[in-house]
């Protein structure tokens, strides 16, 4: 095996050329099975998957909605670090613009899976259908992604063989100059495709479990997408940084970063838990039955009871969000992080159900309840998603500085 | 019709803010290149990168300030504190003979353990300390930049490769190379000093020398110090001729770059 230490960042350790093979070949092997998949979906066409005219958001959509939620770390550390000037957050943020290009990137391959024609992408963008909101979602994605590619590029720059050529460190401070830019344009364009995201519910009439209402354009979901994004964020960085310290066995970030991330995120989740009571509140008494339907028939059917309800506020909001608001208990990690796997998971409970349960729920008395269970070409494709995101950051990891204060701790 | 101009125009307009961002960077990078301040650029932006024990402030090592990181990239002829500490104490004459070095008193030394020798023709001399030359001894190649090139204060003077770690010797001074020599001359550059005289304010001297020395001896023996075992220090004696003889199983990429201050 060839030695690449001298690809490596200087002054910290990392596993042999051997292990970190064995690390990747699984990894790639699911990457290459799941590629295989999403090729079946492309060639053949979407009657590889489970989805139909009915059920047309499947585990693609959920994962979307998901990853993307959890992606929303790099724009928020983004913007307490370069807006406004949160020094703290430098030790991550290079970890969450990789956390953030993973979920982005991931989420667009998916994407051009499930909407299928991958040839006729630019369509969106020349022939756009500016009455949907998804087209606002797909202009704000793209553009995003671009905003995270081009911060990603200081990131590789800096690596120890790339940073000895003089002109490409120089692109990198210059282009680390303007960073705010990128920070402001990306919190833009983030601010308003999680809002797009959940302001789909505004005109989803037809879905009386999910349809909201609010103010003007918005409806409650647009603010409610936002907020829960920026509150699971810095608890999936959190999450991340805690793991790739583990499995590198090498500690990565000073002892009081994991706790802040902890407490930004407990900070925009308590009133998030709030206003998502007094929206389930409101819908409860006033939005279901207008729409011809009291709130308790739609956890009438067995897999989706009223538990669901109950654990998205309570179990995956409210607790983790006090645990993470009281100081004695984020300084524990075991509460820590038992606290942000909690948010993490709220957040695909959520969009699991503003997705998959609200097309499962009959909308006309006489509809039945509906099933879906992904085909394995839908599961490979979600998984070839995961492993893509675990090699890039294996790569990053081992060759680019991820963590600034690793250097010194190492020590 | 005018809500779809807005939306559209909105995005676009992202876009455009997005690729001006990068346009203006690359148009930056290449004033600096004419303007000659790449060196200086890379320098600080490889500055923070290093461990927090090797930005320590030269303050530190006399004894002045306590627990302080450097912030200007060892900018000294900028830094306002410094400019007040050797104004109320100005480093005394110190002694030449440090661990069994021989650090001559009549230069400057860089942190980078570079030294400069200003000569009565107005050129200075730029040399390798003591100790980096107890490093780098016998090194497998020089690379020396050519007479006529500019070199920067902080930015590559010349590069070294030992035991295949290929090291950049720091300059101390920003200057025309007008001659160059090698480890048999004593020497390795004489060069004439940008402004007509040498501004060693960024350099050590006398009495600053021995307490950075005395940090950075602890530093070397950490580096040479086996993974995870403490360093251990020799009871007397002096530091070999060729240090990477002794050590034959150090790392020497990561014992030069702890001393040269290579990221």
């Amino acid at each position: 095996m060839p030695d690449d230490t001298q690809l490596m960042p200087r002054g910290v350790r990392r596993c042999s050329p051997h292990q970190f093979l064995l690390w990747v070949l699984p990894w790639s092997a699911l990457l290459a099975f799941g590629l295989y998949s999403a090729g079946l979906c492309l060639v053949k066409g979407l009657n590889q998957t489970n989805m139909d005219n009915r059920f047309a958001f499947g585990l693609w959509i959920f994962l979307d909605l998901t990853v993307i939620a959890l992606g929303a770390g790099a724009f928020f550390t983004g913007f307490l670090l370069y807006i406004l000037k949160k020094s703290e957050f430098k030790a991550v943020i290079n970890s969450a613009v990789v956390i953030g290009f993973i979920c982005y990137s991931g989420a667009v391959a998916a994407l051009l899976v499930d909407v299928g024609q991958p040839l006729r992408f630019w369509f969106t963008f020349w022939h756009p259908n500016v009455h949907s909101m998804l087209t606002e979602v797909t202009f704000c994605i793209t553009c995003y992604l671009i905003v995270l590619c081009i911060e990603y590029v200081p990131i590789v720059l800096k690596n120890r063989k790339l940073s000895q050529i003089p002109s490409f460190l120089v692109f990198e401070f210059e282009l680390h100059k303007l960073m705010p830019v990128l920070a402001g344009v990306g919190t833009f364009l983030s601010f308003f495709h999680q809002g797009s995201l959940g302001g789909l519910y505004g005109v989803l009439r037809g879905r009386p479990f999910a349809f909201r209402e609010g103010f003007a354009i918005w409806p409650s979901t647009f603010f409610l997408f936002i907020l829960s994004a920026a509150a699971a964020g810095p608890a999936f960085i959190l999450l991340t940084t805690w793991l790739v310290s583990k499995i590198s066995g090498k500690p990565l970030v000073r002892p009081e970063v994991l706790p802040l991330l902890g407490r930004i995120s407990g900070i925009l989740l308590l009133p998030y838990i709030l206003l998502k009571s007094i929206d389930t509140l409101i819908w409860i008494d006033s939005t279901s039955p207008a729409m011809g339907f009291a709130a308790h028939q739609f956890y009438a059917w067995k897999p989706f009871g009223a538990w669901i309800l109950f654990a998205e506020i309570v179990v995956f909001g409210l607790l983790p969000a006090l645990i993470l608001l009281r100081r004695r208990l984020r300084e524990s990690p075991a509460w820590l992080l038992s606290a942000a796997t909690l948010v993490c998971l709220g957040i695909a409970l959520n969009r699991f159900v503003m997705t998959i349960q609200t097309l499962a729920l009959p909308t006309l008395p006489f509809d039945p309840f509906m099933s879906y269970l992904p085909s394995w070409q839908e599961t490979a494709t979600f998984l070839a998603v995961v492993a893509y995101g675990v090699l890039i950051y294996s790569f990053s990891f081992r060759y680019l500085t991820l963590f600034p204060q690793e250097k010194d701790l190492s020590c | 019709m005018l809500s779809h101009i807005i939306f559209l125009g909105l995005f676009y307009a992202v876009l455009a803010v997005v690729s001006a961002t990068v346009a203006v960077s690359l148009f930056r990078s290449a004033q600096d290149f004419r303007a000659r301040r790449a060196e200086a650029i890379c320098w600080q932006e490889t500055f923070p990168d290093l461990p927090a024990r090797e930005r320590v402030c030269r303050h530190e090592f006399t004894g002045e300030l306590q627990h302080l990181i450097c912030d200007q990239a060892f900018e000294c002829r900028t830094c306002q504190t410094h400019a007040a500490l050797l104004a109320k104490h100005p480093p005394g004459a110190g002694e030449a003979d440090i661990f069994g070095l021989n650090f001559p008193l009549d230069r400057f030394y860089h942190r980078g353990h570079a030294w400069a020798h200003p000569e009565p023709d107005g050129t200075v001399t730029v040399g390798l300390d003591p100790l980096g030359a107890r490093l780098v001894a016998e090194p497998e190649a020089i690379a020396l930049p050519a007479v006529g090139a500019h070199i920067e204060t902080n930015g590559a003077a010349w590069h070294v490769r030992k035991r295949g770690a290929v090291v950049r010797i720091l300059s101390p001074l920003d200057g025309e190379v007008v001659a160059t020599g090698g480890a048999q001359n004593g020497w390795y550059l004489k060069v004439r000093p940008e402004g007509g005289r040498l501004d060693a304010r960024n350099l050590l001297r006398g009495a600053e020398i021995r307490p950075w020395i005395a940090r950075e001896m602890e530093r070397l023996h950490s580096a040479l110090a086996p993974a995870n075992q403490a360093p251990t220090m020799a009871d007397g004696g002096v530091p070999m001729d060729d240090i990477a003889a002794g050590y034959p199983d150090a790392d020497w990429d990561a014992v030069c770059a702890e001393i040269f201050l290579e990221p």
